[in-house]
């Protein structure tokens, strides 16, 4: 190939990566990204016929104003934002230096500008495609730049073509290794920069926040069977992992993911009524603290990474007792929910929560709990049907304790009712009363709801509960991949001694445990996902603290082990040290001088490298030259045995032979011949 | 002339040396670009803390190192030995030579450039693209000064922009050296050949291709078959060969006149057809002496002859104090003498 073509190419790949990488921040609508690859393409075409097309400088200039005056209007009227309308300007350059390419300048140009699409696009997204692209641009970048360098400086030296002078360009050449070997050296080195280089601005959002969508469910109100359309999208949402090592943290009781709490009911919405909220002070520590701890279960600490959904919610394991979140301010309203100001295009934290126990802790026996002020809006019920409160007395009949009740509630609904998302009006019943005497069938929200219903009709303070079942645990990153469908909505209800207790009456760990099983493929990738969010995107300076502390202390443990080991010596007598150092001296001396050239010695002091692939070449197939074998002795026994290596061989050995022993260079037309009988030693069988 | 670097006053200090860098390294156009964007995403990679663009100017410093560490491969190893030609002459083109070496064992040497500096004017520049480990390359170029006399080179460097060509890595100058150049040899004209040959050839009473007969002698191995002499051959009953005298002018006595201090062109010109004389009539077989104002190069023949009348013609400056000696004067042979005016 031709390294003007090859560099052509490679440019144009580069400019390609750089799209890719908008399309995937979603800076480039699919259609935006199809004209601008067929823009591309029609370059492409028009640079491979360039020379023969008639020269048409009115129609170029009225091309390229056109789009100027289309991209000025653009940037100040049209684009969403003005990263959007800088992007669109950056595509219109792009693409005008690739239209009117005169020199390798332009080639150039357009493959440097390609690097800021990749800015861009790190503005916007965290998506771990961005790995990718990254990956993809620093090997065609790598080899852009070196052909770039070669090709300009062979046409100012204007001496032999590039290709042959650097002995090729293929993706077989030495130079292509060179820059497999730069382009791995610099992602190496730009990895340890990377995690070096102190963190020392503040996080903000970025220029353009993901706001994705807006779930249903975690929005001021819940209709019941809104979780419907959700539960069946497999989209992870948020990652929990625990930092301190836990030992079978899937096995950890109750565990859900809290996230709004709503008190009333008006028989199909549930609503969050006039809560107070307090906008919680950080402490010295730079955390916050929710409450205190009541010694009532285990304390563990997650940190959770939380996709844009779309929502203010910050979902934590219950009961959160402090909360460290980088950057911003932290909301607590009276019902325990926690939320942010803003609802932001991702957020990290670390919570450490005391979890429930069953049975809770501290419970006393008792009726319920008498009504304070302060829960009379956990008791408020809408205009009920008779028969629910009636079922609720029913089913809790000769229960001696409000907490015996609840669990016959609970039991009642997981046992005698069916999970199903597919949720269809069958009657003109209000829905919660379909739900419990005709349909007997619903999702979380329907257990939920009834539960907390039939437990204020019997004066137990109930709320409903918003957040994420516990989610799938992936073995490969040791953390919790919570999905879209994981939403979950259970019950809080109040007991005098142990305070708030959650309550589950959805049976849908059944249905889910014969639907799913663990892909290995989508485990691994999303392992990916989360060490990227974890050591890329949220790398810290509070990271780079905890990596300084642990590098210390590993310098203390082997600074301690070989002052030990320096101890043991001194029991070995010192000739013994002297001899080994000596030897292992010696050792290395040995490898150091028979290295490769010395192996070069052996095959032949000063043969031409073309000669050796030629003979390694044929080492392959079988025929190896001989210690005392000239190399026409060689060539002619190959070519009796293999006619077909005959000819290119007798070319090689006759300019080896002017090479080895003329002691010339190879010419411009002599290089491309070696190179052609080469390829035809390694195609020929 | 094998070229050896000059010492200079800081090679003899002992402090200096662990200051000296080896090498310079300069950004190119394209590397101050992208010194100013690695600055710029720095900025907004601390402003906004946003993480990918602190790995993006993680990318752009790697570049950065790669660069350099690839660029020092290349030049590490590299030797040059320059070589420069044992007669210059004024206003002709000289062929210098440079020995392109890479002393590596295993690793090949991309993208080397010579860069051939010059004094007041654009440097020029010879591209090796490839240099595998342990191969060597002449490469030559040719370089006219236009006056005699002493000239300082203006020296030659290694340098590679090598593999980005973000920057310009140079080694340390060399062939900073003296050179002498000769006047201007020009061919004899007509009129100054017939100065010169009109006195008659003379023979020299040596062996040579003359056309009197020198000797006889019985007939070796290799001799010329066309020099057998047949009769005598015939007469001794063995081969016989003839041997010839060898010819020559005369030896002559250059002798510049006057100072050439009022007329620049003139004295250059002079000294020009001073040497061209010389050559040719060194190149004849003529012994030459140069008799002038405060040059006085005694009679001699061959190349060191002409090499010394050459360097004297060269360092003349009109200045001189003496007067020239009288060579009718007793203590001097008699020659024949070619006046040169000065002017």
């Amino acid at each position: 190939m031709r390294a003007l073509l090859a560099l052509r190419l490679i440019t144009y790949l580069l400019v390609c990566a750089g799209v890719g990488a908008l399309a995937l921040a979603g800076l480039l609508a699919p259609l935006g990204t199809a004209i601008v690859a067929l823009a591309l393409l029609g370059n492409w075409c028009i640079d491979q016929v360039r020379e023969r097309l008639p020269v048409r400088p009115a129609l170029g200039w009225a091309l390229i104003v056109t789009a100027a005056l289309a991209i000025i209007l653009d940037l100040f009227y049209l684009a969403q934002s003005i990263l959007d309308g800088m992007v669109h300007l950056l595509l219109f350059l792009i693409l005008l230096r690739l239209f009117r390419r005169r020199s390798l300048k332009d080639l150039r140009d357009a493959g440097f500008l390609s690097f800021f699409m990749l800015v861009a696009a790190s503005a916007v997204t965290f998506n771990v495609s961005f790995l990718f692209v990254f990956i993809a641009f620093l090997v065609l970048g790598t080899w852009m730049l070196i052909l770039h360098h070669l090709v300009s400086e062979a046409s100012l030296a204007a001496g032999a073509s590039p290709e042959v002078a650097a002995g090729g360009i293929g993706p077989r050449s030495p130079l292509f290794r060179v820059s497999l070997v730069a382009a791995a050296g610099t992602f190496a080195l730009a990895g340890m920069m990377f995690f070096i280089i102190p963190r020392v601005g503040q996080a903000t959002l970025p220029f353009r926040a993901e706001l994705g969508r807006r779930i249903s469910g975690f929005t001021d109100h819940v209709e019941l069977g809104a979780y419907g359309e959700i539960e069946t999208d497999t989209t992870v949402v948020m990652r929990v992992r625990f930092p301190e090592d836990l030992r079978d943290p899937e096995r950890l009781p109750n565990l859900r993911w809290r996230g709004l709490v709503f008190d009333s009911f008006d028989g199909r919405v549930w609503t969050a009524g006039t809560r107070q909220r307090l906008l919680l002070r950080r402490e010295a520590t730079g955390e916050f603290a929710i409450a205190a701890s009541r010694g009532t279960g285990p304390i563990v600490r997650q940190e959770i990474f939380l996709d844009p959904i779309g929502t203010d919610a910050v979902f934590v394991a219950p009961r959160a007792l402090r909360v460290e979140l980088r950057g911003g301010a932290l909301g607590l309203d009276d019902m325990g929910s926690l939320t942010v100001p803003t609802p932001s295009a991702r957020l990290q934290y670390t919570v450490d929560s005391e979890l429930e126990m069953t049975p809770p802790r501290g419970l006393r026996e008792g009726g319920p709990p008498a009504a304070t002020a302060a829960q009379a809006r956990y008791l408020q019920l809408p205009p009920l049907a008779e028969r629910i409160p009636a079922l609720a007395r029913e089913v809790t009949a000769g229960s001696r304790s409000s907490y015996e009740a609840a669990l016959k509630l609970n039991h009642y609904l997981s046992t005698q009712f069916k999970y199903t998302l597919v949720i269809k009006q069958e009657s003109e019943l209000e829905p919660l009363e379909e739900f419990l005497f005709v349909r007997r069938s619903g999702n979380c929200e329907y257990f939920a709801a009834s539960l907390a219903v039939m437990l204020r009709s019997l004066g137990i303070p109930a709320r409903v509960v918003a957040g994420f079942q516990r989610g799938e645990w992936n073995p490969y990153g040791r953390y919790f991949m919570v999905r879209l469908k994981d939403a979950h909505s259970w019950v809080e209800a109040y007991f005098d001694g142990a305070g708030w207790v959650s309550l589950d009456p959805s049976p849908r760990a059944e249905l889910e445990s014969a639907q799913f099983g663990p892909n290995l493929l989508a485990l691994h990738l999303d392992a990916l996902r989360m060490r990227w969010y974890r050591y890329v995107v949220n790398w810290s300076l509070r990271d780079q603290i905890g990596v300084a502390a642990s590098a210390q202390r590993e310098v203390m443990h082997w600074s301690a082990w070989l002052k030990e080991s320096r101890e043991s010596l001194r029991s070995v007598p010192r000739a013994v040290v002297v001899v080994s150092a000596v030897a292992v001296l010696a050792l290395l001396a040995i490898l150091w001088r028979g290295g490769p050239s010395a192996a070069r010695r052996a095959r032949g002091a000063g043969s031409p490298r073309f000669y050796l692939q030629a003979l390694r070449a044929l080492r392959r197939r079988g025929f190896r030259r001989g210690a005392g074998e000239t190399a026409r002795e060689f060539r002619q026994r190959v070519a009796a045995e293999a006619p077909a290596f005959a000819e290119p061989l007798q070319r090689l050995t006759a300019v080896y032979e002017g090479c080895r022993f003329g002691g010339r260079a190879l010419g411009p037309d002599e290089g491309a011949m070696v190179e052609a009988a080469l390829a035809e030693l390694r195609r020929r069988r | 002339m094998r070229w050896v670097p000059k010492r200079t006053w800081r090679d003899s200090e002992w402090w200096w040396r662990p200051f000296r860098p080896r090498r310079t390294i300069w950004p190119t156009r394209d590397g101050w670009w992208c010194l100013l964007v690695v600055i710029g995403l720095g900025v907004a990679a601390i402003n906004t803390g946003n993480n990918l663009l602190y790995l993006l100017v993680s990318l752009l410093l790697s570049l950065i190192v790669v660069s350099g560490v690839l660029s020092e491969q290349s030049m590490r190893g590299v030797h040059l030995e320059a070589e420069i030609p044992e007669e210059i002459y004024a206003g002709a083109p000289a062929l210098f030579g440079a020995l392109v070496q890479n002393g590596k064992r295993w690793l090949t040497s991309y993208s080397v450039t010579l860069e051939l500096l010059a004094r007041g004017g654009p440097a020029r520049f010879i591209y090796v693209p490839r240099l595998e480990a342990g191969a060597e390359r002449l490469v030559t170029w040719e370089v006219t000064l236009p006056a005699r006399g002493r000239h300082r080179l203006a020296g030659i460097r290694l340098t590679t922009r090598f593999p980005f060509g973000l920057f310009v890595k140079a080694g340390r100058v060399m062939l900073e050296a003296d050179v002498l150049v000769f006047p201007a040899v020009q061919p004899i004209s007509a009129e100054a050949l017939q100065r010169l040959v009109g006195s008659g050839t003379a023979s020299a009473r040596r062996r040579g291709r003359g056309h009197d007969l020198y000797n006889l002698r019985a007939y070796r191995p290799g001799d010329d078959p066309r020099h057998i002499h047949w009769r005598s051959s015939a007469k001794m009953e063995q081969l016989v060969v003839r041997e010839m005298e060898a010819e020559t002018t005369e030896d002559t006595r250059i002798v510049l006149t006057g100072t050439g201090a009022h007329d620049p062109v003139r004295l250059e010109a002079a000294l020009s057809e001073a040497a061209s004389a010389t050559v040719h009539l060194i190149r004849a077989g003529s012994g030459v002496e140069l008799v002038g104002r405060g040059i006085v190069v005694p009679l001699g023949r061959g190349p060191g002859q002409s090499r010394r009348i050459l360097t004297a013609l060269a360092l003349y400056q009109p200045g001189a104090l003496r007067a020239a000696p009288d060579t009718h004067a007793r203590g001097w042979r008699s020659l024949r003498e070619l006046h040169i005016e000065l002017g």
